[in-house]
């Protein structure tokens, strides 16, 4: 039989046994849920029976469509929000951009300016629900802010979060298309202006989720997770801001594979290095400040196109296995996410899967029920080992803005990529339906129909944005913009006021973006096809 | 002989590499020559790329809608520079309908996420060969 590796290829025994355990120190190691290390959760074991936010990724066409769409998903028992932006959206572009003809609102909504929020949150009730965001960070915390504030809700109240992940962005999926300080800047002002505007609401999202779906495996996933967390807490460290103030609202969005145990595993690790990393390097003495909210989404890269309702069976195993690591929030990737953005049938799928874990397995009613297995807290300690040893190793080479710049974290992205199609193709990796267990495509019919439907660009956003500019104060929104330039010059001052009186002036993100951009020395459009807004 | 040149893009906003970066993989290991455009590419520009790089195949990589869209300009700038490169069309998102619908508006190839290595392999080198 061939060696017994996890997906991670960590080195497993056939059997797991106390003497694995050597040395083992309940205390030490674990403790109870809710106390430090949090190795076993971030909640004490009373409030983990309050289950966790249950939601799925969405947004399509425009704001008013995706508005709709979030109020059919809280009608079905959706109990958080979760808005991700089409690629022009995610890339801070507009929708008449040259380049976004035909992206606007397929693969997420539509967003660019204050109208566009207002749509957005139409009618939901903002201090009840979590508002968990998928958009880039400082446009949509500031779209967030002015319509809490305008329909009277203080922010100060507001819940959710929205995903950081300045040092990848470029290289997975997500190009903004600025330079590296830049990005770090705007998620560093973000979260200061976040820590004390809007205090209950996770500015510092960590994304590792979307990083990973290169094909990272779970140690270099979480090994990347924790360089990004680092410069940016030494970061903010550097401008001064208490590490209490701003840790308690650090949160970490996560991937959850096929391998069961490896993932609990890799949760539990990170909530333990998460804890000793706050309080013993950065010297955090709040206790809310050592345990680390974890989110998670199950792994879209893990699914087939071949006999899509086996996806079904993936979305409940990866689910089942964040119930048992005990996260805060879980979003079930479709099982048509490998061929289409989600169809509101495998959205309900999605939210069904998770209401059938948590109101009939029982799985979750007890607090981390895998704690104390001799192979998962062996396997707990080896993954905490793998991973700092990978951040140490990350750390030694050097400057995170020179790795970036120089195309190395590309480069392990890249590999990352190719390994996962090698492992694939040569079989190293076995995917049902795909390598091993095929049928032929005449017989892979069912659930195939919903590929078929697509989703046809909302084009007409094109015309509406065009009108939309011309029916602005002008005067108002050059002074605006240009004051977020200076903003953007001075490199001490914090740019979410800026973006804030510029989005109330009826900026786009696309015209704030190019002024950032510019005042970087960088071209204001970054395919030199657009015009400068001033 | 020199190897077969096959450019491999993405199309407008589609950020997505793992399938583009795969394939390039692929087709290396099985002795070709890739141009890795990468993404972000309108369809003057792979024309562009595919003229000073006189590539035999244009490969585009779709995890995206896009390409619905792009595809027939694509077919139509080439047609305008008197070039006959063809266009084989491979991804995620096309499904069996799609790929029957490229196929009559043009492109040479269409390969959806069933398609296996040797397959992709042996239609380039077809459609690379049957160039003028």
């Amino acid at each position: 039989m061939a060696e017994r590796r996890t997906q991670s290829g960590i080195p497993v025994q056939a059997v797991y046994a106390p003497s694995d355990l050597d040395g083992f120190d309940y205390t030490r190691q674990l403790n109870d849920p809710g106390s430090f290390p949090f190795t076993r959760g971030t909640r004490a074991q009373t409030a983990a029976r309050t289950g966790w936010i249950q939601r799925e990724l969405s947004g399509e066409g425009s704001p008013t469509r995706s508005n709709e769409q979030l109020k059919y998903l809280l009608a079905k028992g959706q109990t958080g929000l979760d808005v991700i932006g089409d690629t022009p959206t995610m890339g801070c572009l507009d929708p008449d951009h040259p380049f976004a003809v035909h992206a606007v609102g397929t693969q997420g909504v539509s967003i660019c300016c204050l109208d566009d929020y207002r749509e957005l949150y139409r009618d939901l009730p903002l201090d009840r629900i979590t508002l968990s965001h998928s958009l880039p960070a400082a446009f949509a915390l500031a779209g967030l802010y002015c319509v809490a504030r305008e329909r009277g809700f203080p922010p100060a109240a507001v819940r959710g979060s929205v995903i950081q992940a300045p040092y990848y962005c470029e290289d997975c999926s997500y190009a903004v298309h600025m330079p590296f300080q830049l990005r770090v800047r705007m998620a560093a002002d973000t979260i200061a202006f976040a820590s004390t505007e809007m205090p209950k609401f996770h500015a510092f999202l960590e994304d590792t989720y979307f990083i990973s779906e290169s094909g990272l495996d779970s140690v270099e996933e979480m090994a990347l997770g924790f360089i990004e967390i680092r410069g940016l807490v030494r970061e903010l460290l550097r401008r001064r801001l208490p590490i209490d103030r701003f840790a308690p609202r650090i949160a970490i969005l996560l991937n959850c594979r096929m391998d069961f145990f490896e993932e609990v595993a890799k949760i539990r690790a990170t909530r333990r290095l998460f804890a000793h990393m706050m309080r013993d390097e950065f010297g955090a003495q709040d206790p809310r400040s050592w345990a680390v909210n974890i989110a998670a989404h199950t792994s879209g890269l893990s699914l087939t196109a071949q006999q899509p309702v086996n996806n079904v069976v993936r979305g409940a195993i990866q689910a089942l296995a964040l119930a048992c690591a005990g996260v805060q929030a879980i979003e079930v990737s479709t099982f048509d996410e490998a061929f289409r953005t989600p169809s509101p049938e495998a959205h309900l799928v999605g939210l069904r899967t998770q209401q059938v874990i948590e109101l009939e397995s029982n799985a979750s009613q007890v607090a981390d029920p895998l704690g104390g297995s001799y192979y998962v807290e062996a396997l707990t300690d080896d993954l905490e080992r793998r991973i700092w040893d990978m951040v140490q190793a990350i750390e030694a080479k050097g400057d995170a803005a020179q790795l970036s710049d120089s195309g190395w974290f590309r480069g392990v992205f890249q590999a990352a990529m190719e390994r996962h199609a090698r492992a694939i193709a040569d079989g190293a990796a076995l995917k049902v339906g795909l390598n091993v267990h095929q049928v032929p495509d005449a017989e892979d019919v069912l659930l195939r129909e919903v590929a078929e439907r697509k989703i046809e660009p909302s084009r007409e956003r094109i015309d509406w944005v065009k009108g939309y500019r011309l029916h602005r104060d002008t005067a108002a929104l050059r002074a605006s913009l240009e004051g977020l330039d200076g903003c953007a010059r001075d490199r001490d001052a914090n740019l979410l006021p800026g973006i804030i009186a510029a989005t109330l002036a009826g900026a786009t993100m696309g015209e704030m973006a190019g002024v950032l951009r510019r005042a970087y020395g960088h071209p204001g459009d970054p395919f030199g096809v657009a015009s400068d807004a001033i | 002989m020199r190897p077969i040149r096959v450019l491999i893009a993405m199309l407008g906003l589609d950020q997505h590499e793992v399938g583009g970066l795969a394939v390039a993989r692929l087709l290396r290991d099985a002795g070709m020559e890739v141009v890795y455009a990468g993404r972000f590419n309108l369809p003057a520009g792979i024309v562009k790329v595919s003229l000073e790089e006189s590539v035999d195949v244009i490969g585009l990589s779709c995890h995206s809608w896009e390409y619905l869209y792009y595809v027939d300009e694509l077919l139509q700038l080439l047609h305008e520079q008197g070039l006959d490169t063809p266009v084989v069309v491979g991804g995620s998102v096309v499904t069996p309908a799609d790929a029957r619908n490229l196929l009559d508006r043009g492109v040479g190839a269409a390969f959806g996420p069933t398609a296996v290595p040797a397959e992709i392999i042996a239609k380039m080198i077809q459609l690379a060969g049957g160039r003028t």
